[in-house]
């Protein structure tokens, strides 16, 4: 019986993990949140902007992969800087991470009038090649926008002649170009925050630290805190029950693997040589 | 010469952008800031034919597989036919910016095809650490003890459930993170940062070569 606590057929837990991913899923629970330090640190900033002076850089710099951790946040951030008028200049350094844009600007509707809310300028090639060259001319890097417009002719780029233009620069990334070729090539002083993966978030916290990053939005619950700051509650609310009862799911399989380890070693007349 | 010649250009390429952090004067018609904003655009033209390079070793490699019937020819044979799709239908909507039905298709193929097979790939992932939690977090030692019980707190202090349990657990969990985590993370960051300015070095004097094909 120890024995097979210790190795419990591998299915199980999958059909078990599904299980208890699928059913929250389907029917909510609720489970309260309490918002994140970091996650508040980024709504305040969007809520201290000014809609007739500033300017906000939304960087989608996530893939497929990641999205189902990134792409709410994105969402929740998207919403909030389309309630409060502020123009939005999106852009990416992945190549999936244009067509995320697209989504969003489709999900706002009436909310936000291309060109003048809201642009997304497409997806430049190079890694961290392509955000110096972004960084260093934003209004020349794009000739055209992804919609094929003229990004000169577009009212939201009138007044972008440099990076400092923009007051604010929001990055969702999963991997490269991420926050750190960001830091080494926006000048100092710059308001830049990041929306990242749950597994980065350790990684991440010495630039939190420091005062490099201006907030943080972690993973999926950062995205289920803005909703909750937001009172509009969407995927990110939606996943955290699911992602709650895996957690118990995955801490109880490690406990009971535990136990019967150790009563297995106690039966056995303790530790082996 | 076929050695000499790339190192020459690494180095010499390298050196203008590292000295264009620090300096600034002007060469001839322009400035040395001048220069290195044409070197970076040089860069991202460079990046975007790499993409359309691996695109085509991609259907090198695959048409073969196909044409020689190799093992697994008919998943080499899904993913030609799926680039094909991807291919005519975003550059017809490219070419057609007013063709609302090709630029709806392409959004449609993206949204409901590529992304929930991508997203779904990484969440197989989920399965793979649950299993692999449970076999490798065993309280062998004092050290795989620290980790097992810094894991479990570090997933109660961030899943909203744990603050269910005892409100205690996030504040347990974000001490791990922001103390014990970052000290440790700082160490590792600043390692990386002087490993690859060495690197970089290395690189820059054209004693490391592994980059050009062409060995130390």
């Amino acid at each position: 019986m120890l024995e097979r606590l210790q190795n419990v057929d591998r299915r199980i837990i999958y059909v078990l993990l599904f299980i208890v991913c699928f059913i929250p899923m389907a029917n909510p629970i609720g489970i309260p949140l309490e918002v994140n330090e970091t996650t508040q640190m980024v709504y305040d900033i969007v809520e201290g902007l000014n809609p007739s002076s500033d300017k906000v850089l939304f960087v989608m710099d996530y893939s497929v992969g990641g999205s189902a951790d990134v792409h709410p946040q994105a969402v929740a951030v998207a919403k909030h800087l389309a309630k409060r008028g502020i123009p939005t200049v999106m852009v990416a350094f992945v190549n999936d991470g244009t067509m995320f844009a697209e989504q969003i600007i489709t999900s706002l509707g009436d909310q936000v009038v291309y060109g003048t809310d809201v642009i997304n300028l497409g997806y430049m090639a190079g890694m961290e090649t392509a955000v110096k060259a972004f960084v260093e001319a934003p209004k020349t890097a794009f000739n055209v926008d992804f919609r094929g417009n003229s990004v000169a002719s577009q009212p939201i780029m009138a007044n972008v002649s440099s990076i400092r233009d923009f007051s604010f620069i929001i990055d969702f990334q999963t991997g490269q170009p991420g926050y750190q070729d960001f830091l080494r090539q926006l000048p100092p002083g710059m308001s830049y925050a990041a929306g990242i993966v749950t597994v980065s978030v350790p990684n991440v916290m010495p630039y939190l630290n420091s005062g490099q990053l201006s907030g943080l939005l972690q993973g999926l619950r950062g995205a289920a805190e803005y909703e909750v700051l937001l009172r509009e509650p969407g995927e990110g609310s939606a996943r955290m029950d699911a992602q709650s009862m895996a957690h118990v799911v995955i801490i109880a399989f490690i406990l009971i693997g535990n136990a019967a380890y150790f009563l297995s070693r106690n039966k056995a007349g303790g530790p082996k040589a | 010469m076929r050695r000499t010649i790339p190192v020459l250009i690494v180095s010499g390429i390298g050196f203008l952008l590292l000295a264009s952090y620090f300096f600034n004067f002007a060469i001839g018609p322009t400035d040395l800031d001048g220069i290195s904003s044409l070197i970076t655009n040089w860069g991202v033209i460079v990046a975007a034919f790499a993409v359309g390079l691996a695109s085509v070793n991609l259907i090198r490699i695959h048409s073969a597989k196909v044409s020689r019937r190799r093992a697994d020819w008919i998943h080499s044979l899904a993913l030609l036919l799926t680039m094909a799709v991807f291919i005519i239908v975003g550059v017809y909507s490219k070419h057609n910016p007013d063709s609302a039905g090709a630029k709806a298709l392409f959004q449609n193929l993206f949204d409901y095809s590529y992304s929930p097979f991508g997203s779904a790939m990484f969440a197989i992932l989920a399965f793979y650490v649950a299993s692999a939690s449970y076999r490798a977090f065993r309280a062998r030692s004092f050290e795989a003890s620290l980790l097992l019980v810094a894991a479990v707190l570090v997933m109660l202090g961030n899943a909203p459930i744990g603050a269910l349990i005892w409100n205690k657990f996030p504040v347990i969990g974000n001490w791990l993170l922001t103390v014990i985590n970052m000290t440790g993370q700082r160490g590792i960051t600043i390692g990386v940062a002087i490993g690859g300015f060495a690197t970089s070095m290395r690189v820059l004097l054209g004693f490391d070569r592994g980059h050009l094909g062409i060995g130390d």
